[in-house]
């Protein structure tokens, strides 16, 4: 901190000789001069002396009767001129200065995180809505009522925090993350049955609400109703008075034989990069790009485009950017998957199969998978003997006005 | 009679608990190992070279002799010297 003080108010090394020179250091500690690094050699003394205690120094200097002669000259005092003789760096200067201050009073950069029900696209239109924009003056922002406004338009949105941090705003979001519950009202339903998904035997069956119609054991089809919705009931003499409808609620796993089968063409194409690229650099300014004109780099070719942008413009996001565009000549060639080849595809694409069963709460108890060429193709097909759930909702069947009051009869 | 008024004062002081270095306008000296040392309460620099430096206080002198003596910084209120220090005397 002393040191910067010093360089701001500039100092000189001195060289100084003649009659007395440890008077001349008293004498200027007398009068208050600061004096550093004082070294000897010789005859001869160096030292610091600042700016404002060299020109004190004419009267000292003839009453000791020592000689004074500068070294060199040190600080901003000796460092401004010589700046100001070079226009353009200083014009140069000026204009990186005012450019900064001034782009810093715009956004330039909006990032959204959080959010996953509402997708960017919805967010960006709604944003285009209230004229919040890329390049929009900082100070026509009203960050709470964006905030405001955001949890208003977008109902499963819990928190919104907007922040706006350099020239970028942030826009944190919370969406509310556990399933809406559907409020059914058990009074008025039109009642619904849970019925078979598939042929099979029923393994379990936990029954919360209607009435189980099979039992565990059983060998139901595809669409047997096997919770009904409506519970019956009945008068004094075991005839059925009336219906109440309830929304069937059950877990029911069942054994049943679910297959799957996949195919793979004989051939297929790959890319196979010659080893010719070419590159080319370009900067975009926006939805600007700029590049030399270019003719087509080969026949058949990809491109590979990494941008980046400065690191000094994360803080003070400025939209440029520049990258690099690499084309790469390919050709594509025909091959013919070995059987060994095919096999490890088809069953790729079987451990996928299975891994998707498993998400759905399926147990595999046995399977059986072949793999064989048929026609032009490889194809894979299996039968896994399975438990899982199995029932879906279905409206129940009313009986027909009046069967009610025959029943009754 | 001098030396009585002189003894008088320092019991004072030494019974008000005053510093010394500004009552007696006795010489202050700090010494960091034997490389730096610290300065208060000085006239000013008899002389100074190299293996000597010697210093007027108000009451005595005092000498540091060593080798690469050199004063890092010099004001009217402290000083500092370092380089080598190899004795401190009181003359």
């Amino acid at each position: 901190m002393i040191e910067f003080f010093k360089y701001m108010k500039g100092y000189l090394r001195i060289r100084v000789w003649g009659f007395s020179p440890e008077r001349f250091m008293n004498l200027c500690s007398n009068k208050g001069i600061l004096l550093w690094d004082i070294v000897r050699e010789g005859d001869v003394y160096y030292m610091c002396i600042n700016l404002k205690g060299f020109r004190a120094l004419r009267p000292i200097v003839r009453k000791t009767g020592t000689k004074v002669a500068i070294l060199e000259k040190y600080g901003l005092p000796f460092f401004l001129p010589k700046l100001l003789k070079r226009k353009v760096f200083v014009a140069g200067l000026l204009l990186a200065v005012t450019f900064w201050t001034v782009s810093s009073r715009y956004v330039w950069n909006i990032e959204l995180t959080g959010n996953y029900q509402v997708t960017n696209d919805m967010f960006d239109s709604f944003l285009q809505e209230q004229h919040v924009a890329i390049g929009m003056r900082r100070n026509a922002l009203d960050i709470k009522e964006l905030e405001k406004e955001i949890r208003r338009q977008f109902p499963q949105v819990t928190w919104a925090s907007v922040r706006l941090t350099g020239t970028k705003l942030r826009i944190d979001m919370k969406e509310n993350d556990t399933p809406a519950v559907e409020e059914r009202e058990n009074a008025g339903t039109e009642g619904s049955d849970l019925v078979a998904e598939y042929d099979g035997v029923i393994v379990s069956m936990i029954v919360r609400s209607g009435v189980p119609q099979v039992s565990v054991g059983d060998t139901v089809e595809a669409g047997t109703v096997m919770v009904d919705g409506k519970i019956p009931i009945y008068n004094d003499d075991a005839t059925v008075r009336e219906y109440r409808y309830v929304d069937s609620d059950a877990d029911i796993v069942m054994e049943y034989v679910c297959t799957f089968s996949d195919s793979l063409p004989f051939d297929y194409v790959k890319k196979e990069y010659t080893g010719r690229v070419k590159k080319k650099n370009y900067l975009r300014v926006g939805n600007h790009e700029l590049r030399l004109p270019q003719e087509r780099p080969f026949l058949v070719y990809d491109s590979l485009i990494r941008e980046s942008r400065p690191l000094l413009f994360e803080k003070l996001s400025v939209p440029v950017f520049w990258g690099t565009c690499t084309h790469r000549e390919y050709q594509n060639v025909e091959y013919e998957y070995t059987p060994q080849e095919a096999e490890s595809e088809l069953n790729k694409k079987l451990i996928s199969f299975i891994a998707s069963l498993e998400e759905k709460g399926v147990q595999i108890i046995e399977k059986n998978v072949k793999i064989d060429i048929s026609g032009d193709s490889w194809a894979i097909s299996s039968e896994f003997l399975v438990h899982g759930p199995a029932g879906k909702s279905a409206a129940t069947a009313k009986p027909e006005s009046g069967e009610t009051q025959e029943d009754a009869q | 009679m001098n030396r009585n008024s002189s003894q008088k004062k320092e019991a004072l002081v030494e019974s008000l608990k005053l510093p010394k270095d500004i009552c007696m306008g006795a010489l202050k000296v700090t010494l960091t190992g034997n490389r730096e040392a610290w300065i208060e309460n000085y006239r000013g620099i008899l002389e100074y070279a190299e293996e000597q430096i010697l210093l007027q206080g108000k009451t005595c002198q005092v000498c540091f002799e060593g080798t690469r003596l050199s004063i890092d910084y010099y004001t009217n209120e402290d000083m500092k010297i370092s380089g080598c220090i190899a004795c401190v005397r009181y003359l």
